[in-house]
């Protein structure tokens, strides 16, 4: 997976270039909008990554550029100004996404993830499986080591969006956003109270635990806790 | 070009009109002075001819006529510039004063507008005319002696002493005019600006007010009333501004304040976790503190953006009908699971359509909802009720718990937390309410707070076009 990110403020990019390649992805950092539509068009890359203010070219520049070179890369905006004029217009310009500053890393690598799963044609299954977790899309249900497991339609959906990306570090706003179409910041802990419920019917009394906490960035669900990864206190 | 000043404009008119006025007096004074000297003229003229008809009547015999000549000069004497010429049947002059001013052309003329001399009429069949510099009025009329032979008497008047008088009449009104009208305009331009006084005593005490001075107010008592409406919402602006001043150096007293605490936590922490060589879980420690500290700040900077927006009428409103059954469902689902743990319930009564921007309408409801969990005492309900009368929906929110009546209005101060120890956790800084009033009012509504009864009851009136 080859991401592009064009970012002019020094530190930004670095740490992005580091997070998304630790991430998994080979990152190429450019420092300005004409560096970076040079290599978008050499570079065949799965996602990229404009800033919108960068010196030379600005972002929607560089995305125009890239759209006339017949580039169908998909493409994610970072902004510090959060104008509704803005997403409207790169939305116009052929943007994918859009993410204002200050933005939550783990929002950025689940949407970067987003997109570079797109075009990619993938066989929707009926039933998504981790270690002994089972859930059956077409009938609806839930399992854990073949014992049934009742969950509510909203618990449903939470599941499934943790199975479906599966090792991702899922923030709470993209939780609120996918599961309760709540998309502004909310000042309640409904999401944590919400993961709790489901990880009593899930975890409790099964080994090994899926769902673990990753503090100050979001939830997760993986066979494997890694570092980082504690243990909610109850 | 400059606008005109008030006392200028004011004096200007004042002296075009009264310059008008005199002008149309002037003139009619002129013109009745001018009619008076015609009316004696005629009456003059008419007296003479009488004289002569008179004595060519009484000429009977051939004598008779012979001492005709004596006695119009013996009548005509004493009379200045009054001249008399007869003329018999064949046309020739039998008489005529002594260097007198008739002219030949007159003596042809048989009615006015006709002959060289150019007669204009006057009322009464008098004719005017003139002779090189001089200016004449007078008649030819023909008589009848008493012998029955037809004459034609022609009389003129000199009228030059007339004229000169009218020339300095007309002259002395002008001038006279001219002088009224400086006047009054002087007089004008004085008296708009004594009574503008007041006027000038505003601006020099609205010049005099600045961000400092916004408690200076004008004097309300002792100006004239044509002012007082003014004083009035001057004064009504000036302290919405000083009460916006006010909030707005409190809000950034305020931003100053909440942006120190975060900031202050995350340095120490940090520079203190440098101090020393550390364990890895120690500094993972401290990164996941931070790291919850920097969500918090974004999240209140992007709501502090928000509400700067809206202050600023930088929100863009997407319309579309919004189901606010719909959306108190979706809310109440959401809200839910945090009310059920603390054991309070969420009900719904009502529905009805507005017309808004889904998301923002959606937001402020929830956060009206998650103040009325968190306020809401255990065994408790929070109730959503849709109602509404005609052109309006009103949306109420409502929680047992009392607010004490000095605090409601500041619920919707920014960063204004009813409990000095703030809750942590569920992190509200205090921008929720706000927030939540700032949608409505762009939606053009309303959103009040009201606690009675034990009852705490949240408001958000919406227009609804009929």
């Amino acid at each position: 997976m080859k991401i592009l990110i064009v970012e002019d403020e020094p530190k930004t990019g670095d740490y992005l270039k580091q997070g998304l390649g630790e991430a998994g992805f080979v990152a190429d950092l450019a420092r300005d909008g004409w560096e970076g539509l040079e290599l978008a068009r050499t570079g065949q890359y799965d996602v990229a990554v404009l800033d919108v203010m960068l010196p030379g070219l600005d972002g929607w520049q560089v995305l125009e550029g890239m759209r006339r070179a017949g580039l169908e890369t998909p493409v994610l905006f970072l902004t510090a100004r959060d104008q509704v004029e803005d997403r409207v217009k790169g939305l116009e310009l052929g943007a994918d996404d859009y993410l204002v500053k200050p933005f939550a890393f783990a929002e950025l690598l689940a949407r970067v993830r987003n997109l570079a799963r797109r075009g990619r044609a993938a066989l929707e299954p009926t039933v998504l499986k981790v270690a002994d977790l089972e859930l059956d899309l077409l009938r609806r249900r839930a399992s854990r080591a073949g014992q049934r497991v009742d969950l509510t339609a909203k618990e449903f959906a939470l599941l499934e969006l943790f199975m479906r990306r599966q090792g991702e570090v899922l923030p709470r706003s993209l939780i609120a956003s996918q599961v309760w179409d709540m998309n502004f910041d909310s000042d309640t802990n409904v999401i944590d109270v919400a993961v709790r419920r489901l990880r009593v019917k899930v975890d409790e009394g099964y080994a090994p635990r899926l769902i673990h906490t990753v503090r100050g960035m979001g939830y997760v669900l993986e066979a494997e806790g890694g570092a980082g990864r504690d243990e909610t206190r109850p | 070009m400059k606008p005109l000043s008030l006392t200028a404009r004011i004096s200007l008119l004042f002296a075009v009109a009264v310059s008008m006025v005199l002008l149309a007096a002037g003139m009619y004074l002129a013109r009745a002075v001018e009619m008076h000297f015609v009316e004696s003229d005629r009456h003059e003229l008419e007296g003479k001819l009488e004289l002569i008809r008179h004595l060519l009547e009484r000429a009977r015999l051939p004598g008779d006529m012979d001492r005709l000549p004596g006695q119009l000069d013996d009548a005509l004497v004493g009379h200045h510039g009054l001249a008399v010429a007869v003329m018999n049947g064949g046309g020739a002059v039998w008489y005529i004063t002594s260097g007198s001013g008739i002219h030949q052309d007159l003596l042809d003329a048989r009615t006015c507008g006709d002959g060289p001399l150019e007669l204009a009429c006057l009322p009464h069949g008098l004719w005017q005319w003139r002779v090189g510099d001089r200016d004449y009025r007078g008649r030819v009329v023909p008589m009848t002696t008493g012998d029955g032979e037809i004459h034609r008497v022609a009389v003129s008047l000199d009228i030059r002493h007339h004229e000169v008088f009218m020339a300095r009449f007309r002259l002395t009104l002008a001038l006279a005019m001219t002088l009224a009208a400086l006047a009054t305009a002087g007089l004008g331009w004085y008296a708009t600006h004594r009574g503008l006084g007041a006027l000038r005593q505003f601006s020099g005490l609205a010049a005099g007010i600045s961000a400092e001075r916004l408690t200076t107010r004008l004097p309300e008592a002792g100006i004239p009333p044509e002012l007082r409406d003014l004083a009035r919402s001057f004064n009504a602006m000036l302290a919405r501004l000083d009460d916006s001043f006010r909030r707005l150096s409190e809000f950034s007293s305020d931003i100053a304040h909440e942006l120190r605490t975060p900031i202050s936590n995350l340095m120490t922490q940090t520079q203190v976790a440098l101090s020393r060589a550390r364990e890895p879980e120690a500094y993972q420690e401290v990164l996941q503190s931070s790291t919850e500290e920097y969500e918090r700040l974004g999240r209140m900077i992007g709501d502090m953006l928000f509400l700067a927006k809206a202050d600023n009428d930088q929100l863009t409103l997407s319309r579309e009908a919004v189901d606010l059954e719909m959306e108190a469902r979706a809310l109440i689902e959401f809200h839910g699971i945090v009310a059920e743990e603390k054991g309070v319930g969420l009900r719904l009564e009502g529905a009805g359509l507005v017309s808004g921007d889904r998301l923002m309408l959606r937001r402020a409801l929830s956060n009206l909802l998650s103040n009325g969990t968190r306020h809401c005492p255990v065994g408790g309900e929070v109730a959503i009720r849709v109602g509404g009368g005609p052109g309006e929906t009103v949306i109420a929110v409502e929680n047992p718990g009392a607010i004490p009546p000095d605090r409601l209005p500041r619920l919707f101060d920014r960063f204004y937390t009813g409990d000095p120890a703030r809750q942590a956790g569920a992190g509200g800084v205090g921008l929720g309410l706000a927030i939540a009033r700032s949608i409505v009012q762009v939606h053009g509504g309303t959103l009040t707070a009201h606690s009675e009864g034990g009852v705490t009851r949240f408001e958000i009136r919406l227009p609804t076009p009929a």
